[in-house]
C-alpha cells in the first residue's frame, strides 16, 4: 500500500546579511540599514534544509512561505535554491506592516494552511530566531493558532511515514547549568524549529543520487521561480484585518533610544599598545594576578 | 460589591472597581527540582516592582509564583523565602520532563482559573479573567513556553528584556488610541536591547482602546534575560500561599513524549579556569592569522578561549578547521552564551555590546585589547591597551612567556 505523500510547509525570512564585508554598523555601533544587503536569513536556511532533506528522504512536497514585502520574494528564491521547493508563497499586502509576532503569526496560520494545493502541511519548519527581530516567538506562536505542537531546536529528526510520527532529538542550553539533548516522538502534523547548528546528513548511495538531482531540478526552478510563486494578500488568505497589522498587534513599540552608558564600576588605566615598557607592566600584572589566586 | 467594603485590601484607597486583571505571575523553571538561576532573579525583580506598585497604586497585588513538575512541593517554600507571595504547583507524573503543549496548556489554566485567583485574593477576584502581568525566562525553554501561552491567551509578549518600569503613560497612537491622547495606567515598559547591544527599544503592550478595533491586551508579558536582574536576599522567615493546582489534562495533551533525556556536560571548561581569553570582530583583517596569535597567548596565560556572539555566527569564509571550532555557539560569552567569573578577562577586538559585558562582568580583573579607545568596553575594564591586536599580543605573549621562564627558574 502506498504510503500518503509527505506535505512540509517551511516558513522564511528576509534578513539583513549579517557577514562580514556585508554587514554595515553607523558610526554609533548600530545596523546600517540602507547599506545592509538582505538576504535569506542563516537561521531561515537551516530550516529550507530541514525541508530539503524531507524532499530526499521522503519525496516530500515541499512548499515556502515569508511575510513581507515584494521584494521578500528574494528570500524565497534562494529557499528554492537550496530546497528544491515546490511552491514559494509570498503574504504581502500594506496592511499586514508594523505587525507584532502575534499579528504575524495570524498572516503564517492562514498561509500554511493555502500550502500545497490547499492540503497545507504535515510538518511546518521554522527558524530558530531571526537576526534582526530575534524575538524566537513567531514559530511558536503561529504553531500554536494552527493548533500543531511545537517542538523547538530540533538538530536531528526522521519521519514513520506509515505511522504518520516523528521522532525528533532537540537541544536544550540551560545557561549555567549544563545541555540537554532530548529524543521525542509525536504524532504529525507537528511544526518544529530547526536548531541552528542543524545539518542534514545523506548516507547511502541513492541518497547521494537523489541530492544530486535535486539541486539540479532546484537550480532549474529557481532560475524562473516567479513561475512557483503565488503572492496572497489579506484578501486572498482570508485575514480579518482586526487580527493582523497594526490592529491586530497587542504591543508597540514606544521608544528606540541609546543604551545609556552603565556607571564605570572599574577604574581604567589606559596603556599605549605601541609601548613596550608599559605593556611589560600589564605582562607583570597579569602573571602576578595568576600566581595568586587560588585555583577555584 | 458590598462585601468589599469590610475587605481590608479592598478598603484601602480607592478600589471601589474590581480589577479583570491582576497580578504578577512567574513562571518559573527548575531542572530536576532545582530552580534554575533566572527564576529567582524572575522573582527578585518581581518583588520589588510589585513593593513599589502596591504603594504607589494603594494596592495589594501579589507576586505569584507557578511551578510545574513532578514532586516539587518542596520548591514552593523555597520560591516564598525568594520572595512569592503565593506559589501555584501542579504536581503530576506526566509534567516531569518540559513539554511545550502540556505545559502551555496547564499554565493557561492556572491564569485563568477563577477559583486560584479566589485563593490568592479572596475578596477582590470576581472580576478576575487574567493576570495583569507575567515573566518567563529567555531561554530556550521559556522563549517557546511564553510565545505560545500568549497565543493562547491572545496578548503581547517582549522578549528578551533587561529593564521593567511600571508607569502611567499618555499614549497617541494611530491605531490604538486613533491618535487621540489616552492615559494607560500600569503600563509594564518593557526594555529591549536590540542585537547590536547599543539600542534599546521600549516596547508596551496595550489595550485597543480605538473604538473600531476595541480589544483588551493582558497580560502584559515579556521574557526576561538570565543573569540580569539581582535575586532577593534569601528571607527564611518570609511566609506566603501555596496552592496546590489539580490540572485538567486530556489524552490529546499527553501525545509528544519524551523518549530520552540525556545532560551533556561541556568540554569548555570556563568555570575552573582563572584566566579567559576572549575575542571578537577585531580579527577580521586576517581572521587565521590573528587567530594564530591569540591562541599562543591564551596558551602562555593557561587560558581558555571565549568569543563573542557574531563570531559564533562564522562571519569569515575560511577553511581552517581548528579556527572554526573555536567559532562555535559554545564558546560564547553573554547573554546568549555563558557567564563566566575568572579571575582575569581579557578581551581582545570586542566592542563591548551590553549583552556581551552581561556575561563576563563580575570578573576580577578585566583587561581590554581594542584600537578604538572609545568602544563601550572602556568603561567596564580595568586596564585598556590601546593599539592593533597584530602588534600588541607578540609583545605581550613574548613578555609573559619570559617572566614565566624567570619564576621558573627561581623556583
Amino acid at each position: 500500500m502506498p504510503v500518503r505523500p509527505l506535505n512540509v510547509g517551511v516558513i522564511v525570512k528576509l534578513e539583513p546579511d549579517f557577514s562580514e564585508g556585508n554587514v554595515s554598523y553607523n558610526p554609533d555601533g548600530t545596523l546600517n540599514r540602507a547599506e545592509t544587503k538582505n538576504i535569506l536569513g542563516p537561521h531561515s536556511a537551516a530550516a529550507t534544509l530541514a525541508a530539503f532533506y524531507c524532499k530526499v528522504k521522503y519525496d516530500a512536497k515541499v512548499a515556502i512561505g515569508t511575510m513581507g514585502p515584494p521584494i521578500a520574494n528574494q528570500a524565497l528564491r534562494q529557499a528554492q535554491l537550496i530546497s528544491n521547493a515546490d511552491e514559494l508563497h509570498l503574504y504581502s499586502d500594506r496592511i499586514f506592516a508594523g505587525a507584532d509576532t502575534l499579528a504575524t503569526a495570524e498572516v503564517l496560520r492562514l498561509g500554511v494552511s493555502r500550502m500545497n494545493k490547499g492540503l497545507g502541511a504535515d510538518i511546518v519548519i521554522s527558524g530558530h530566531r531571526a537576526s534582526d527581530g530575534e524575538t524566537g516567538q513567531t514559530g511558536p506562536q503561529t504553531a500554536w493558532k494552527l493548533s500543531y505542537p511545537f517542538i523547538g531546536n530540533v538538530i536531528d529528526f526522521h519521519i514513520d511515514q506509515e505511522g504518520r510520527s516523528i521522532y525528533a532529538k532537540r537541544f536544550i542550553s540551560l545557561y549555567g547549568f549544563y545541555d540537554v539533548i532530548e529524543e521525542i516522538q509525536a504524532p504529525l502534523p507537528v511544526f518544529i524549529s530547526a536548531d541552528p547548528s542543524y545539518k542534514p546528513s545523506f548516507n547511502t548511495i541513492s541518497e547521494r543520487l537523489s541530492v544530486a538531482r535535486n539541486l539540479n531540478e532546484a537550480r532549474n526552478k529557481a532560475d524562473n521561480f516567479e513561475k512557483y510563486l503565488q503572492v496572497y494578500n489579506s484578501e486572498g488568505l482570508g485575514a480579518d484585518p482586526r487580527y493582523v497589522g497594526l490592529p491586530g498587534s497587542p504591543t508597540i513599540v514606544y521608544k528606540v533610544e541609546k543604551i545609556p552608558k552603565a556607571k564605570a564600576k572599574r577604574r581604567v588605566e589606559f596603556v599605549d599598545g605601541n609601548d613596550t615598557v608599559q605593556l611589560d607592566m600589564v605582562a607583570k600584572k597579569l602573571l602576578q594576578l595568576m600566581t595568586e589566586a587560588p585555583i577555584k | 460589591m458590598s462585601g468589599a467594603t469590610q475587605n481590608s485590601e479592598a478598603s484601602v484607597g480607592n478600589l471601589a472597581r474590581i480589577e479583570s486583571y491582576q497580578h504578577l505571575y512567574v513562571v518559573i523553571e527548575h531542572e530536576e527540582g532545582v530552580p534554575v538561576p533566572v527564576s529567582l532573579e524572575m522573582l527578585g525583580e518581581a518583588r520589588r516592582l510589585m513593593d513599589n506598585f502596591n504603594v504607589r497604586y494603594s494596592s495589594n497585588e501579589k507576586v505569584v509564583a507557578v511551578v510545574l513538575g513532578d514532586n516539587v512541593r518542596h520548591l514552593c517554600q523555597e520560591l516564598i523565602r525568594f520572595g512569592a507571595d503565593v506559589v501555584v504547583y501542579a504536581d503530576n507524573h506526566s509534567l516531569k520532563h518540559y513539554t511545550n503543549l502540556l505545559y502551555t496548556k496547564i499554565i493557561c489554566q492556572i491564569a485563568e482559573d477563577k477559583n486560584v485567583a479566589r485563593s490568592i485574593s479572596p475578596n477582590r477576584s470576581e472580576n478576575y479573567k487574567k493576570p495583569r502581568y507575567m515573566f518567563f525566562s529567555a531561554d530556550n525553554t521559556g522563549r517557546h513556553l511564553s510565545s505560545t501561552v500568549l497565543a493562547q491567551l491572545e496578548s503581547g509578549l517582549a522578549s528578551d528584556i533587561n529593564k521593567l518600569v511600571i508607569s502611567d503613560l499618555e499614549i497617541r497612537h494611530e491605531h490604538k488610541t486613533k491618535g487621540q491622547p489616552v492615559k494607560f495606567e500600569k503600563t509594564l515598559e518593557m526594555y529591549r536591547p536590540d542585537f547590536s547591544g547599543f539600542l534599546w527599544t521600549t516596547i508596551l503592550c496595550l489595550d485597543n482602546r480605538n473604538p473600531a478595533i476595541a480589544r483588551e491586551y493582558h497580560p502584559q508579558s515579556c521574557s526576561i534575560i538570565p543573569g540580569v536582574f539581582e535575586p532577593i536576599t534569601k528571607e527564611d522567615q518570609r511566609t506566603g500561599t501555596i496552592i496546590d493546582f489539580e490540572p485538567q489534562i486530556s489524552g490529546e495533551d499527553l501525545r509528544i513524549k519524551v523518549l530520552s533525556r540525556n545532560i551533556i556536560k561541556s568540554t569548555i571548561d570556563f568555570e575552573s579556569c582563572k584566566i579567559i581569553v576572549s575575542y571578537g570582530r577585531g580579527i577580521r583583517d586576517s581572521p587565521e592569522d590573528n587567530f594564530k596569535l591569540i591562541e599562543q597567548f591564551a596558551k602562555a596565560l593557561n587560558a581558555e578561549i571565549g568569543i563573542s556572539l557574531p563570531i559564533s555566527k562564522r562571519p569569515y569564509q575560511t577553511k581552517d578547521q581548528h579556527l572554526l571550532s573555536y567559532m562555535i555557539p559554545e564558546r560564547v560569552i553573554g547573554t546568549s552564551g555563558r557567564k563566566v567569573s575568572p579571575v582575569v578577562y581579557i578581551a581582545i577586538g570586542i566592542s563591548g555590546a551590553v549583552q556581551h559585558l552581561a556575561g563576563m562582568k563580575e570578573s576580577g580583573f578585566v583587561v581590554v585589547i581594542n584600537p578604538d579607545s572609545d568602544a563601550a568596553f572602556r568603561d567596564e575594564c580595568d586596564i585598556f591597551i590601546k593599539g592593533r591586536l597584530e602588534e600588541v599580543l607578540p609583545i605581550l605573549t613574548e613578555q609573559i612567556k619570559k617572566h614565566m621562564l624567570m619564576i621558573e627558574k627561581r623556583a
